[in-house]
């Protein structure tokens, strides 16, 4: 036991741990050239244990492929480093005045791996396109989708039933929820090219209803794409089945959105609309822009500022506000925050990046310890060091 | 004695210094100093003419000014006059610097030696160099050097010939000669060739001779106005800050628009055929009328733009970059001979050479109006400013040459690579728009910059520690003392100032795109500079590694530093890049590989140190194996 204790709180283990931290990053950082930021975040941050391997189009890529390095994921070192922290402040740390520097960065330190992960389990971030004099209540994902059957049948409000697209796996039977339905998934392409079959190409298709069979669409699987500036078409063709009885095999893909035709699935007594869609999340507040600016500097075409000058509409009328949202100066407003993050339409659109994070503050609060901690501590020793060389 | 040193450092400093002021002026009948601040609006900023004249010749020659064949050195903007106004004379000056001319395989154009061609030599080689340039490979980063070359040779040829249609139509003498008329004729032939074209197109009978007369020069006109690199008529007055000024063409072309004819064409016309007749007079009387309505047009502008010119001029980062190799010098001879003033010279003059950097630092902040660091070239230049400034501090404490010279080292260092950056042109541009904050750029940039500035410092007193200890008699104990506590104060300070920095950089993420940490590159980088430095220091607080390791571990901060500035910028973006060997990156990699042999070389056991206070440990060392060995046996 106390072998153990020593062993969690020696400032051996947290020099290899950083070291491992730092190996770490330098490889997540180099990966993003091949998965983008957003995957190798997942691989290499949010991960007990990840494998880097040589990419093959690097420089002698095809001879060094082979080589491949494990190592400790973000999770796993955070983790140690957290227990290491701690328990190093309970056995070897005696609270003292030349002490309280340290232990400022230290909590400073800790707070901050809280709010990171904080963030990772709980920030969702959608994006908002307005256009110009209209207005918008919901924003979208733009990473994950979900399969959706919606029931319209109701006039005041429609019910939407929700499948993540993670769970579309093929040959497994998922119940839809709160329907009588369920369904089975023949197919998924994480990305794909979709089209009208051409005249001399032969429409193969595995759908037997909706659109797919109508309009002759066919869907060529592609590797999925890590860009940043990508999306993945990502497309499935779904059987539905009620009781025990098949109604059929659907193709949906999240490109066909309310531009195609509703596909309907007709269950008896209800039918619901079918789809494959980014996730819609909804707000009891509208808002409306009004206008959007995209200044250049002077003989260049060098973004200088994009703006955005909205009004939100709540269904609260006391909450009712203006705003201008720019480059470093987002919206904060009931619990969400809208940053200027695109436009499109020739100026006409401006899309928001809206973050729900309810630790955002955090780490504000961790950089002011550290901050103070640091100076503390540095400014000890500065001063310590004068004296001995007046002394 | 004494004096004689001082006198002797404090002498070259005082020639460095003079050498680099007089390089500036100009010994001509002609107002070129005028002429050369006469403002364009380039990259959405206003500056001198001279500012453009200087980064084009970097561009084209790697340096600030042209040497003639007749021997003779022309400042950047009697070249660009030449250029502009006397193209069949510029047309003679050797300024293309190819560095491998053999290797383009042109039968006929390299000669011995020569590194330097001018129009003319490459002119009979166009339509070849134009014909290789249609084989290189189309992606940029992925070329080759020589394949680089030729680009280069083809985009300097192209910009050579943009900024010579700068100022009005270039032609032969009969057409420079007599521009004002040629304005004239055509302002004339707006009103009846434009009555003419609409007949035409009425099929009504028009005057074909006329209508030919104006359509030529609509067609030269609209040639130019696609050619013509600079946008040097400002819009008439009221001026609206934001408005784009226009290229000599386009101006022209406007005019048929019933806009009235900018009185900057009509006069840069007279200009021009005042400098080739040599009418000194005319010209200076046009210049200055010229800057006066420019005065009385842009009264906010003209302190700034008569500022940059002077500051180009100057070269302040020349002018120390010279004084810190002196200062190098200096502390290295004083190891040998003459310790104390020698020491004490040098430190002085490393706060004039701190002073002149300084200026240049405060210069470029006033002419851009922002913080200090905002590009590459430009963070490059503020490191070496903190390492010298942390320099200047460790010197005052010490007193021992030690901190003097290697600030002085990183700070030469750091100016060169400030150097060779400028060569892609203009460095004071202005910033995307998310960058566009002044208090973030003013904090997290300079913040995090000089974080970058202390750990190379720190790195390079370690390599001086290895270096001393191995390959000299002259590490003891004290001065190995002496170093590790630099090395330890310097890093305590730049893992404060990485780690102030990169939180702050987290929060300007979180302002700007609502994420407090997004594992972008280059946040990646600056937070492994706060990991080297949290690992040095909890090394050296548990005793993990005694001096020499941390001297080590300081070495490897200058392989993560220098990954977090340059590398994480050449991490080629995209699937489809198979990494960039431009120089810059083989230069990393060569730092890089140096880092580890000197990692290497502190590692090695203690007997191979020659020095005092590597004999004492390989001693101890011995001791300690002798007692073991006897424990053992016993």
């Amino acid at each position: 036991m106390k072998f153990l204790f020593q062993f969690f709180s020696s400032l051996k283990l947290t020099v290899v741990l950083l070291s491992f931290s730092l190996v770490l990053i330098f490889f997540g950082t180099l990966d993003q050239v091949q998965y983008g930021i957003w995957h190798t975040q997942e691989l290499y941050f949010e991960s007990f244990l990840v494998v880097w391997t040589f990419p093959e189009h690097a420089p002698l890529g095809q001879h060094l492929n082979w080589i491949r390095i494990p190592m400790p994921g973000g999770y796993l070192l955070g983790g140690m480093l957290l227990i290491n922290l701690l328990a190093a402040h309970f056995t070897r740390f005696k609270m003292s005045w030349m002490k309280c520097g340290i232990f400022l960065i230290h909590s400073g330190l800790i707070l901050l791996l809280i709010s990171e992960l904080m963030t990772d389990i709980l920030a969702v971030e959608s994006q908002m396109p307005v256009d110009e004099g209209g207005t918008s209540n919901y924003s979208q994902g733009f990473r994950e989708n979900e399969l959706v059957f919606i029931d319209r049948s109701h006039p005041e409000h429609d019910s939407v039933h929700t499948i993540p697209a993670s769970l579309l796996k093929p040959g497994k039977r998922i119940d839809v929820p709160n329907t009588p339905l369920s369904i089975r998934t023949v197919r998924y392409h994480g990305n794909a090219e979709i089209g009208r079959a051409t005249s001399g190409s032969p429409a193969e298709s595995i759908a037997t209803r909706g659109a797919a069979v109508r309009m002759g669409i066919i869907v060529n699987p592609k590797p999925e794409t890590y860009s940043e500036d990508e999306i993945n078409t990502v497309t499935a063709f779904v059987e539905v089945i009620k009781g025990e009885d098949s109604l059929g095999t659907w193709l949906v893909s999240n490109v066909m959105d309310e531009r195609f035709p509703p596909q309907m699935v007709d269950a008896g007594d209800r039918s619901f609309e079918i789809a494959l869609r980014f996730p819609r999340h909804y707000y009891p507040f509208e808002i409306e822009l009004i206008d959007f600016k995209h200044e250049k500097y002077p003989g260049t075409e060098v973004p200088f500022n994009f703006s955005s000058e909205v009004k939100v509409t709540h269904q609260d009328s006391t909450k009712n506000q203006k705003a201008l949202i720019y480059m470093n100066h987002p919206l904060r407003y009931e619990g969400l925050t809208f940053f200027q993050a695109s436009f499109a339409n020739q100026d006409k659109t401006s899309i928001f990046q809206v973050v729900r994070n309810p630790g955002w503050l955090l780490p504000y609060l961790s950089v002011l310890l550290m901050g103070l901690g640091m100076c503390v501590q540095f400014g000890m020793h500065f001063f310590k060091f004068l004296r001995k060389q007046r002394g | 004695m004494k004096k004689i040193i001082y006198l002797i450092v404090y002498g070259i400093a005082t020639l460095v210094i003079m050498g680099g002021l007089r390089s500036s002026k100009v010994d001509s009948d002609f107002d070129l100093a005028a002429f050369a601040e006469l403002p364009v609006q380039v990259g959405g900023r206003i500056k001198p003419l001279d500012s453009v004249a200087r980064n084009t010749l970097l561009i084209l020659s790697a340096r600030q000014k042209v040497v003639t064949d007749e021997g003779l050195t022309l400042s950047p903007i009697q070249w660009f006059i030449d250029l502009t106004m006397r193209p069949e004379v510029a047309d003679t000056y050797p300024i293309f610097k190819i560095e491998f001319p053999d290797d383009l395989g042109l039968v006929g154009l390299a000669e011995q030696g020569q590194r330097y061609y001018s129009f003319n030599e490459l002119l009979p080689f166009s339509e070849e160099l134009r014909r290789l340039h249609g084989e290189i490979n189309p992606a940029p980063e992925l070329r080759s050097p020589y394949e680089k070359q030729i680009a280069d040779i083809n985009n300097g040829l192209l910009r050579y010939h943009q900024v010579m249609h700068s100022l009005h139509p270039v032609g032969g003498p009969e057409r420079l000669d007599r521009l004002v008329d040629e304005y004239q004729s055509y302002l004339a032939t707006i009103q009846p060739g434009m009555a003419e074209l609409r007949k035409q197109q009425a099929g009504e009978e028009f005057d074909a001779a006329l209508l030919k007369r104006f359509i030529t020069f609509a067609d030269d006109y609209l040639k130019l106005s696609t050619t013509a690199h600079l946008r040097v008529v400002p819009p008439p007055p009221p001026v609206d800050p934001l408005e784009d000024w226009k290229n000599i063409g386009l101006e022209l072309l406007d005019v048929m628009k019933d806009d009235p004819l900018s009185p900057y064409v009509t006069t840069y016309a007279s200009l021009t055929m005042a400098y080739r007749s040599g009418d000194a007079e005319q010209f200076n009387r046009e210049v200055s009328e010229l800057r006066e309505r420019f005065i009385a047009d842009f009264p906010d502008d003209i302190s700034r733009v008569h500022y940059e010119r002077i500051f180009n001029g100057l070269q302040p980062f020349y002018i120390s970059m010279q004084l810190y190799v002196l200062i190098f010098l200096a502390v290295c001879i004083s190891w040998l001979r003459w310790p104390r003033e020698l020491a004490k010279a040098a430190f002085w003059v490393l706060v004039l050479a701190f002073l002149i950097h300084t200026f240049g630092l405060l210069s470029r902040m006033y002419i851009q109006g922002r913080p200090p660091v905002t590009n590459l070239y430009s963070s490059a230049v503020f490191v070496g400013w903190g390492a010298v400034l942390l320099g200047i501090f460790i010197e005052k404490f010490f007193k021992n040459g030690i901190g003097a010279a290697m600030a002085s080292l990183v700070g030469f260092c750091t100016l060169i690579i400030a150097h060779h950056l400028a060569m892609t042109g203009d460095t004071l541009e202005m910033m995307r728009a998310v960058l566009d904050s002044n208090f973030w750029l003013a904090t997290h940039v300079v913040i995090i910059t000089f974080g970058y500035s202390a750990i190379f410092l720190a790195g390079a007193l370690a390599i001086l520690f290895v270096l001393l200890g191995v390959f000299s008699s002259r590490l003891n104990k004290d001065t190995a003392r002496s170093l590790s506590a630099m090395v330890y104060g310097i890093i305590c300070f730049g893992t404060l100032f990485s780690l102030v920095g990169t939180i702050l950089g987290g929060i300007w993420a979180d302002q700007s795109w609502g994420r407090f940490w997004g594992w972008d590159p280059k946040e990646n980088g600056a937070l492994m500079i706060v990991i080297m430095g949290a690992i040095y220091l909890h090394a050296r607080w548990g005793g993990i590694c005694k001096e020499r390791g941390l001297m080590a571990l300081a070495i490897w901060g200058n392989i993560i530093t220098a990954w977090s500035w340059f590398g994480t910028n050449m991490l080629p973006v995209g699937l489809h890049s198979d990494g960039r060997m431009d120089s810059a990156y083989a230069w990393l990699i060569g730092f890089v590989l140096a880092q580890l042999v000197l990692t290497a070389t502190a590692l090695l056991p203690w007997r191979f140190w020659r020095s005092e206070f590597g004999q004492a440990n390989n001693r101890k060392e011995k001791k300690r194996s002798l007692i073991a060995a006897e424990n053992a046996e016993a």
